[in-house]
């Protein structure tokens, strides 16, 4: 049984408070008015300017034998319960004059945990568009693409930072560079061609983590809307990363379901990994990886989506478990010597590889989303849960979201985080964790 | 004989004859209701049974029988929000995702009682066929079937205003004849440039016991687009269109 401490009893008890605050707000704050259009709202203005402030605190059950919560924490005592209280700003701005616009939006974290206080902040996107036509627009400057149709993962999104497939619709920090769109539309069969070059430049001051330095890359995205279905060939060269091509789909099958894929081919891949004893090796090859999946609506307001992703540049299951096995034995050797060269060097070779995102072969994703239930407008519990085939480790997350009072947005979620010795899920530093998410857009 | 003969002649004639009245009246509503190509502002508003309510703003610029979109200009949790639908697709952008999305007509993107086809409507005329007029004092009945599997409602029952061939309320069914909403017309008001139509469109529904929701019209008036105005690629820059 998990005993919580007195700090964490406090916290769940300010987090009740508040999302009961705002589910039970009195209603007379919202006394009926007549229905009514203020024209004034429809009044445009050269200038924008709004943002989004958020608080998040979170719980973290630990899982002290987990070979990663070993990684972390060595020579730290912190406990079996963990908190940790994240604060997010978001500005954003625009100015529109004819054909020219300039927009912008900064992004401010902060977070305060038990190692101290952590503030950064940075630019998400900054770019000038000039739009001569409704055919034709040229960006340049720091912005993000989002390729791929993917929901939780998206293999064919060269040119934009990997998305977290527990928050895939949160935003990211774009890269610099140039960019144009040309778009055409037909009747017939073939509705919309589009086509999309982007250059993006990696030296010492700029895009430093894009790949290597000093290349000029260049990227495109050719789309067509043929016969019903979104269709996008891409492909990336220069230099900064190895040369690759993709594809995706996406199409209404009914009113009420849509499939969708991707797919991407990754040319001279380079993998490095170590075994038990932490001897490291490279491996190069032509990676393929690919995503199918399908979003259901049915009759009574439940959405499913479920994706199976395969990820060409992940790890085998063998090789994972030896670099478990490695952290373990390093910790032993920290236990018994006091040396942790063998935990210092698993930590580099976390950082990007073994530790990104979804680091095996084969996962599958499944989210259900309620719409509403029981009559109650703006209240959209959901639970999402992502497999790893390849070792059967998991995460089950349930979560409700509360929108009600307008502009604010309520986020309670759970997350069990689950899977035997030397698994993905399994080996994480957490088994548990609960998160307040309490955003406000202005 | 001969007379059997005249009454075939006649019911060949007839029938063809009420269907095409029926269309043309369908298309004559669709018309009244809006040009072929325009722009609006529309306010959405979602009304729970004990009165609150949750307001949304909307720009739309429509063209044609099949292209219609939509920029949401308020609340600021919804601003720069987009919807684009190209006949039977539709999709939205969602600045933060940074992409569009597929969505499905019978999804919601506002929550409470108009779904996705209520906000992006098309003409009538072009995902409906008229199956039958009956006529009632000063009302028109068109009993109308969709033409595909993929129109959000299977069936649509429109009472028209004889004189004015508006809408004043129209009844949305499943195949099997179940009420999945019903929205009411009112307000007729004159928008200039000869668009004169109901300003008020409520709606509730047997699903949402207790609900309604409001669209009330403003500032429609027609215009020109350019095709490319209607794609996936447009959509993050709708705004420019002010």
């Amino acid at each position: 049984m998990t005993v919580l401490s007195g700090k964490s009893k406090t916290w769940i008890l300010i987090a009740s408070a508040l999302f009961s605050a705002a589910v039970f707000l009195p209603q007379d704050l919202h006394a009926e008015e007549p229905y009514t259009f203020d024209l004034s709202e429809t009044e445009k203005k050269p200038y924008h300017f709004g943002g989004y402030v958020e608080a998040k605190p979170v719980n973290f059950w630990a899982d002290t034998n987990a070979a990663l919560y070993k990684l972390k924490y060595y020579n730290q005592d912190v406990g079996r319960t963990l908190q940790e209280y994240n604060f997010k700003l978001q500005l954003e701005g625009s100015y529109e004059k004819d054909i020219t616009r300039f927009y912008f939006k900064t992004n401010t974290d902060y977070k305060n945990s038990y190692q101290g206080n952590d503030e950064q902040s940075t630019f998400y996107e900054a770019y000038l568009t000039l739009k001569p036509s409704p055919s034709m627009k040229v960006d340049a400057g720091k912005r993000t693409f989002k390729w791929g149709k993917g929901y939780a993962w998206n293999p064919a999104a060269f040119i934009d930072r990997p998305k977290d497939p527990e928050d895939p619709e949160i935003g990211l920090e774009g890269f610099i560079g140039l960019s144009a769109d040309y778009v055409k539309s037909f009747e017939g069969p073939l509705k919309t061609f589009a086509v999309t070059p982007v250059l993006i430049p990696v030296t010492e001051e700029i895009n430093k983590d894009f790949g290597r330095k000093d290349y000029l890359n260049l990227a495109g995205k050719i789309y067509f809307l043929f016969y019903d279905t979104d269709i996008d060939l891409i492909f990336l060269t220069g230099g900064s990363k190895t040369t690759r091509y993709g594809a995706d789909f996406s199409r209404n099958v009914t009113t009420n379901w849509e499939v969708h894929g991707e797919f991407a081919y990754i040319t001279d891949y380079q993998r490095t990994f170590i075994d038990r004893s932490g001897k490291s090796y490279t491996d190069e090859y032509n990676a393929v990886s690919y995503l199918i999946g399908t979003r259901y609506l049915t009759t009574r307001d439940t959405t499913f989506i479920f994706e199976y992703y395969h990820n060409g540049t992940g790890f085998m299951e063998n090789e994972v478990k030896d670099y478990f096995g490695y952290i373990d034995d390093g910790y032993q050797t920290y236990l018994n010597t006091g040396n942790d060269a063998a935990l210092q060097r698993a930590a580099t070779l976390t950082e990007g590889n073994y530790g990104r995102i979804n680091p095996m072969r084969d996962y599958l994703y499944l989210r259900i989303a309620q719409k509403e239930p029981f009559d109650i407008l703006y209240f959209n519990p959901a639970i999402t849960t992502i497999l790893n085939l390849n070792d059967w480790s998991f995460t089950l997350s349930p979560e409700i979201v509360y929108t009600r009072i307008t502009n604010l947005e309520l986020r309670l979620k759970a997350s069990f985080i689950a899977g035997s010795a030397d698994t993905e899920y399994g080996e994480k530093p957490n088994d548990y964790r609960l998160e307040l998410r309490v955003g406000y857009y202005f | 004989m001969l007379k059997a003969i005249t009454l075939f002649i006649v019911l060949v004639i007839a029938v063809p004859a009420f269907a095409l009245d029926g269309t043309q009246l369908l298309k004559q509503i669709d018309r009244n209701l809006n040009p072929e190509s325009f722009e609006m502002y529309r306010k959405l508003i979602n009304v729970e049974p004990d009165g609150k309510k949750k307001e949304f703003t909307l720009f739309s610029v429509k063209k044609g029988s099949d292209k219609i979109a939509a920029l949401f200009l308020e609340p600021a949790s919804e601003k720069g929000r987009s919807t684009l639908r190209l006949g039977d697709n539709m999709w939205l952008y969602i600045p933060n995702v940074g992409k569009p999305i597929r969505i499905t007509s019978l999804q919601s993107v506002v929550g409470g009682v108009f779904n996705n086809s209520d906000i992006l409507q098309l003409d009538y005329a072009a995902e409906y066929d008229v199956e039958k007029v009956d006529e009632s004092g000063g009302e028109y009945l068109l009993h109308l079937k969709a033409k595909t599997k993929t129109v959000a409602y299977d069936r649509l029952k429109i009472w028209a205003d004889k004189n004015k061939k508006l809408p004043t309320k129209v009844e949305c069914l499943t195949e099997a004849g179940m009420l999945i909403k019903t929205l009411y017309f009112k307000q007729v008001k004159d928008f200039g440039g000869g668009i004169v139509r109901p300003s008020y469109i409520e709606t509730d529904s047997p699903l949402y016991k207790g609900y309604k929701s409001i669209m009330i019209f403003a500032k429609i008036k027609k215009r020109d687009f350019k095709d490319e105005v209607f794609t996936l690629t447009f959509m993050p820059n709708i705004d420019s269109l002010r």
